[in-house]
């Protein structure tokens, strides 16, 4: 062996170790424990720096292998990168320092459904409320399920336990009245629609089936004022336009079918000002105007 | 971790590490900033208790104070109260997003099982008593069908075209919508008379209704499934026979896509749907899956009821298929579309006018539902 490296390897050594600080260089804080990097990492992440937080928690990890909250963030950073598996990889090295971490169980039950494994996914969630009986989102994920696999009591019961684990929750809220609407249990819908919107005013979804709720029962009014606060919301939501064309579109043909020309007419009227493209209103409207 | 806070956290754009800025905002309720500095001293000290006291007071004072409720957050933690912990750095989070330190220590703590905070007692509004009963009376009829399996409960029955579209014309003139129509009222009767499925039908009588009227019909009652009656048509007259089709991305085959943009051909495609780049959104997951799951149901259906039309009718199958319907693709629930036969082939023309053939080809597709 050479007892001093030719400068050529010298060089190449340096140029090789250059690149590679470019490339994979440290996380950008002056501090070096931990915790601070973690938090740079963790701040890089809310602002969606997203290489930046991955240096910082890769730099977490390689001085502390056994951190499972740095583990988790990478996780969600290659998550956010659309690496899922290097993700997976994360979440499950956590699950594997620490079983209790619901939180690493839950991101591999969330990858699951991802790759369409819903029975994995089932398992994983389940596995959740067995070591934590307050974790809403397991209950969540598994009403979800429930409701896939068209189960209405089952999806009842777990969505009832997300939201009593976690009442601040609107998806939750809506993900229970949509099961209860499903099961025609109207009230109880109407109930969690409306919790759903006491969390989230601008939860459209929620209004446009309280709508329905209303059109149902046989009153288009509130009906129709419910979408309109959806659009009011989000003037492009495709489902309040076309909810609202259909409410008049039916009271102008009930109209025209009793014989109320200018009822019909004014009703048409509105089906094109809600929605310009409508063929049927466009079509009655040019039939029953002179010229 | 708190769901909806991971959603933020994963969509926001912007935040700066600590309020700083907002310090000045402390200076308006003296009172709190005293009491928060005296709370942040007393956690220094680790006389968290002593600590958690001061800073109620201090939040008291000024209930909006992010910072006050950070330090709230820290003396809990200390005093290892993790749940009201967490809600004490939540509230800052909630009043200042850009927060980042409160963010992750929330998010540190609930990485693992904490304990809860019990909710108060409260009476119930009437809304809420009316929901009790409701339940109380409908999930036992619910839970004593459990085992049963998947059930059809609400169906949607939609006859194609109608009123000005009159879809395919036969060579001697028999109208697509016409046909459709018969075998939606026919359809509509046997399930109303099973008296095991609800139906609905998107169109009663020679009107036109709008492609996105009709799924809006089947998401107006909720229903489980939406079956969408056609009658096909082709400029070679020899084409014959009934085929099943189910919404898919991309068209099963190129005849399928014929078929396809031969239905969507009276409306001009809405925008695609637009995504954000980079943001993991639970319920897009979810939605996609769901959506995924239609899919496969629907495929299912189209199998079942193609097999009950082939053993039933005299028309050569056709198989099913799949293609881009626009009719289909914005229903929320498994949906499928029929093509029971070829007006454009005369033969068949003339035997899809007669009465007891339509009844044969309602009967089938009855079939397939009960
Ligand atoms: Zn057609």
């Amino acid at each position: 062996m050479p007892r001093f490296l030719p400068s050529f390897y010298i060089f190449l050594f340096l140029l090789v170790a250059a690149a590679f600080i470019c490339m994979a260089g440290p996380c950008e804080t002056a501090a070096s424990d931990v915790d601070s990097i973690i938090f740079k990492g963790a701040d890089y992440l809310y602002k969606e720096q997203l290489e930046k937080a991955e240096k910082c928690f890769k730099e977490a990890v390689r001085l502390d292998p056994k951190n499972e909250f740095a583990h988790n963030k990478l996780g969600i950073v290659y998550a956010k990168q659309m690496r899922f598996d290097d993700a997976f990889k994360e979440f499950l090295l956590v699950t594997k320092l620490d079983g209790k971490n619901t939180f690493a169980h839950k991101m591999i039950g969330i990858l699951y459904l991802k790759k369409g494994e819903m029975n994995l996914a089932f398992d994983r969630f389940n596995s959740i409320v067995k070591i934590d009986p307050n974790n809403a989102d397991a209950y969540y994920f598994i009403g979800a399920i429930y409701n896939f696999r068209h189960n209405q009591a089952k999806a009842i019961e777990y969505l009832k336990k997300a939201r009593d684990a976690a009442s601040h929750e609107a998806d939750t809220h809506y993900r229970l009245a949509k099961a209860f609407h499903n099961a025609d249990m109207v009230e109880n819908a109407m109930l969690e629609y409306q919790r759903a919107l006491e969390i989230k005013p601008a939860y459209t979804k929620a209004l446009n089936e309280i709508g329905w709720i209303y059109y149902n029962r046989g009153d288009p009014d509130k009906a129709i004022s419910a979408w309109k606060k959806t659009l009011k919301i989000n003037n492009r939501d495709r489902d309040a336009v076309y909810n609202i064309a259909k409410a008049y579109n039916d009271l102008a043909l009930n109209a025209a079918k009793s014989g109320n020309r200018a009822e019909a007419i004014k009703y048409w009227k509105k089906v094109i000002s809600i929605n310009p493209g409508n063929k049927a209103a466009k079509y009655y409207l040019n039939k029953m105007l002179p010229g | 971790m708190h769901r909806r806070y991971f959603l933020k956290l994963l969509s926001k754009g912007a935040f700066a590490s600590l309020g700083f800025l907002s310090c000045f905002s402390y200076l308006r309720a003296e009172d709190s900033l005293e009491y928060a500095l005296k709370g942040q001293d007393l956690i220094q000290k680790k006389r968290y208790k002593d600590a958690i006291a001061v800073l109620k007071k201090a939040i008291a004072a000024d209930p909006k104070s992010d910072w006050a409720f950070g330090l709230l957050g820290r003396a809990y933690l200390g005093d290892d109260k993790k749940a009201e912990s967490v809600a004490a750095f939540r509230e800052a989070v909630r009043l200042n997003p850009d927060d980042s330190y409160s963010r992750m220590v929330i998010e540190k703590i609930t990485q693992k099982p904490i304990p809860r905070i019990k909710d108060k007692k409260r009476p119930l509004t009437p809304l809420e008593s009316s929901a009790h009963m409701e339940e109380a009376s409908m999930l036992k009829r619910i839970r004593s069908k459990k085992g049963l399996g998947y059930q059809l409960r609400r169906v949607v029955i939609d006859a194609g075209h109608g009123g000005f579209d009159s879809g395919a014309v036969g060579p001697s003139g028999l109208k697509e919508k016409d046909v459709t129509l018969d075998l939606a009222l026919r359809l509509d009767q046997k399930l109303k008379q099973s008296g095991r499925i609800k139906s609905f039908l998107t169109r009663s009588g020679d009107y036109y209704v709008p492609l996105s009227d009709r799924t809006v019909t089947a998401n107006q009652f909720q229903a489980d499934l939406f079956v969408s009656l056609h009658i096909n048509a082709n400029q070679k007259r020899s084409a014959k026979g009934s085929e099943t089709y189910f919404c898919s991305e991309k068209a099963s085959s190129a005849e399928a896509h014929k078929v396809a943009a031969l239905e969507n051909s009276v409306l001009k495609f809405d925008e695609p749907y637009k995504k954000k780049p980079g943001y993991i959104d639970i319920e897009e997951i979810l939605f996609k899956f769901e959506q995924t799951l239609y899919w496969n149901e629907s495929s299912r259906f189209a199998e079942v009821f193609q097999q009950k039309l082939e053993s039933h009718l005299p028309f050569k199958s056709r198989g099913v298929h799949s293609a881009n319907f626009y009719v289909l693709r914005r229903a929320k629930m498994p949906s499928i579309l029929l093509e029971t036969g070829f007006v454009s082939n005369p033969e068949e023309e003339a035997v899809l006018k007669q009465p007891g053939f339509r009844e044969k080809i309602a009967n089938s597709i009855a079939m397939g539902l009960l």
